[in-house]
């Protein structure tokens, strides 16, 4: 009743009682100081810990920088740059590869491991366990522990004996035909249990239901895989896309710890060459450059994923 | 789930630490950007050394040394130890803000005069004035390419071809001294069945470039080597083709395993027996166990060709300080310190025992072994530091890849060293 009443008189803002009545009433619209710092605080650390280091980023990648002397503006010169260096190719190139192999892989490997472990049997949690264990290692770690297996003489030169395939033994890490592909191994042996769990996921929340009435209808098993499970997955794939895209092309931590990009930048990403020219050669304008062919990278593989998946949608 | 279901009041403190949190790491952002240099404030009374000593030994070391110092008198140093690699990225950040640390543990010739060319360092010629006996090389090291003394140099140390004596006795084989000696040395140990040449370039690429700088030094002497290094000369010249034409004699002698694991195994490899001879600097002593040491011996590079004046790499270590140190006598009365033999003596003591004093009259580790490199380095026509240092840590990269692929493929040397060329032109212009 009173509500109604003051309403009026709000309006002409003279009444000073009027004040904080209005607030209370309005209460729910108007920001509590204490939601403003939890968005504001955040903000400000954001903007100077990533939003303005990243312009700077932009601003780099057109200077020549050593770090010691001031910036110097070179315009596009740095891109241009890129298009003849033999490095830059080969960096492309193989993150190319690492995106396809390890992407794909970690796709298919995940998404069939969870298949085969979604269902409730005895020991299954063990097995899911030991798929999910290499997550909880830091990826330096997994490095080492490769290292360990690929040296001469090691568990993976051993295996290849013992199988018979003795002349196929080659210094895994130093040589150039073998180095990137010795690494994507490790690297997809975490990646299988994160995406596998990301699947799991998915399939718990499929509706059992849609299984029963496609069973009923006699769907076989890989129809009711083809037309029941995956159609259901999509919001997951979404998910297992952007994360396997990021994942790829800021894969650096086991490329680095394993080969450093070598032997003779056979093994090098563009995170790899990113960070090699950055703090090695301190062409700290050029690894900028770099930075934002990655960034550019990235962003138009989620964009154009997930404008594809918004439009679908709606 | 459980991590959510904290009573709330735990929850609040939690978060208001996150916000204080938060608010410190806003600070240091301003602590660059406020406070100009020496804005005439007074002596401070504390000097700041930033080490990139950090290994155990040397790190222990360090904290004697400036103990000992602090002990003396005047300002008191205060030592900050960071990862090695960690200091060498972030020097150049250290030396441009605007309040840096005072006096950094760094390497003599052409790393240090890059900062020197930057007006980054400060000039040191008073604190020479008190140190006439050092040597002409170290003075000469020790001099920016404006005619400043900018470094104050304390140890150094040397590559040698090391081996272990009861090895070479059982192989029947003596040290060599030319080239076709060591060959020949290479051929007997490789009928034995061992790898006669270690080498460890998995993770430590860089141990290829101790070949290209002694081949080069032996072949074509130290001043072309070190005008090569300084980007006056061009790497595909047939005179630096002559180097790997040279090395590739010995190739087959390397020890394949070489390129999988890095320097640190390659001494086991070596003292185990595994392989014969390794071209290392000194420093490997300190991944290898003491009682091994005893067995331990070296050779001087042999010596290809009679009319080119032999010269040796002898890495040198030191201090420099930053241009911007508020208390001037203070780190000028520290570096004099350090320079002293008794300082060297000091380090040298507490840390593995195989670097030597710059100071002429500081006495080195008294074992043969030690006096032996002394020997080979005191009587060298010319020193040279090492491929870096001679150059800069830029294009220690450009020659890791060009050297380890020549070790894969050596029928592409043309190739390889246009690209290397391609690739320092580049490091230069930056």
């Amino acid at each position: 009743m009173t509500a109604t009443a003051v309403e009026p008189q709000s309006a002409t803002g003279r009444d000073p009682a009027a004040g904080p009545r209005r607030t209370k009433r309005n209460g729910p619209r108007r920001v509590s100081p204490l939601i403003l710092a939890f968005v504001l605080v955040p903000f400000v650390v954001e903007a100077v810990w990533v939003f303005w280091p990243a312009l700077q980023g932009f601003w780099l990648a057109l200077t020549s920088w050593d770090g010691l002397s001031a910036p110097r503006f070179v315009g596009f010169g740095n891109f241009s740059d890129m298009v003849s260096d033999p490095i830059f190719r080969t960096a492309l190139k193989n993150t190319a590869i690492w995106l396809v192999l390890f992407g794909g892989l970690s796709v298919i490997g995940g998404f069939g491991m969870a298949l085969l472990l979604q269902r409730e049997r005895r020991g299954v949690g063990i097995y899911r366990a030991a798929l999910f264990t290499p997550v909880v290692f830091s990826l330096v770690v997994t490095a080492l522990i490769w290292r360990v297996f690929y040296q001469p003489d090691g568990l993976v030169d051993t295996v290849f004996r013992t199988v018979g395939l003795g002349n196929f033994i080659r210094p895994w890490l130093a040589d150039p035909d073998t180095a990137l592909y010795a690494v994507i191994v490790p690297a997809l042996w975490r990646q299988i249990g994160y995406v596998m769990v990301l699947y799991l996921a998915g399939l718990k929340a499929v509706d059992p239901a849609l299984y029963e009435a496609a069973k009923v209808d006699g769907a076989s098993a890989w129809q009711r895989t083809r037309y029941v499970t995956i159609p259901q997955l999509k919001g997951v794939n979404s998910v297992v896309l952007s994360v396997i895209v990021i994942d790829s092309l800021r894969s650096f931590d086991i490329v680095w710890s394993m080969t450093k990009g070598g032997p003779y930048h056979s093994s090098e990403l563009l995170s790899t060459y990113m960070y090699s020219t950055a703090f090695q050669s301190t062409q700290l304008g050029y690894a900028s450059a770099l930075a934002v062919v990655i960034f550019v990278l990235a962003l138009a593989v989620i964009l154009g994923y997930l404008i594809r998946a918004f439009r679908e949608e709606t | 789930m459980t991590g959510l279901a904290m009573p709330l009041s735990d929850r609040r403190t939690f978060l208001k630490g996150l916000g204080v949190l938060g608010a410190a790491t806003l600070v240091p952002g301003c602590a660059t950007s406020s406070k100009s240099p020496g804005s005439g404030s007074a002596p401070t009374g504390q000097v700041a050394l930033q080490s990139n000593l950090s290994s155990e030994q040397a790190k222990a070391a360090m904290e004697k040394l400036v103990a000992a110092y602090n002990k003396t008198g005047g300002s008191q140093v205060k030592l900050n130890t960071v990862a090695s690699e960690i200091f060498r990225t972030q020097l150049p950040t250290y030396l441009t803000s605007a309040n840096p640390p005072d006096v950094y543990t760094w390497y003599a010739g052409s790393v240090a005069d890059s900062y020197a060319k930057k007006d980054l360092l400060l000039d040191v010629s008073s604190v020479w004035d008190s140190m006439g006996n050092y040597s002409k090389a170290m003075q000469t090291l020790s001099t920016s390419s404006a005619g400043q003394k900018i470094f104050v140099p304390t140890s150094y140390y040397w590559w040698g071809m090391f081996y272990r004596k009861s090895n070479f006795a059982k192989w029947g084989v003596t040290p060599p001294k030319t080239w076709d000696e060591f060959v020949a040395v290479c051929k007997t140990i490789q009928g034995k069945g061992i790898p006669p040449i270690g080498i460890g370039l998995g993770d430590t690429p860089w141990v290829a470039s101790a070949w290209f700088d002694y081949l080069n030094i032996r072949i074509n002497g130290a001043p072309f080597h070190r005008q090569l290094l300084a980007g006056q000369g061009n790497f595909t010249d047939p005179k630096v083709k002559a180097v790997f034409t040279k090395w590739r004699e010995v190739l087959p002698y390397f020890d394949p395993k070489g390129k999988s694991f890095p320097f640190q195994e390659a001494t086991s490899a070596l003292l185990a027996g595994k392989t014969g001879m390794f071209l290392i600097g000194t420093f490997f002593a300190d991944s290898a166990p003491k009682d091994a040491l005893d067995d331990i011996d070296f050779f001087q590079f042999p010596i290809i060709d009679p009319a080119v004046p032999v010269a040796e790499e002898a890495p040198t270590d030191g201090y420099f300080a930053s241009k911007k140190v508020q208390d001037v006598d203070g780190v000028k009365k520290f570096l004099s310190w350090l320079a002293t033999a008794e300082a060297q003596e000091i380090y040298v003591q507490n840390s593995s025992g195989t670097a030597i004093p710059a100071n002429p009259d500081g006495k080195s580790a008294d074992t043969p072994l030690v006096q032996k490199g002394k020997a080979m380095i005191e009587g060298a026509a010319e020193i040279t530091q090492f491929f870096n240092r001679d150059s800069s840590d830029a294009l220690q990269p450009t020659a890791d890849a060009a050297l380890t692929k020549f070790l894969d493929k050596p029928d592409q040397i043309d190739k390889i060293l246009k690209d290397w060329q391609a690739a320092a032109e580049k490091v230069f212009k930056a």
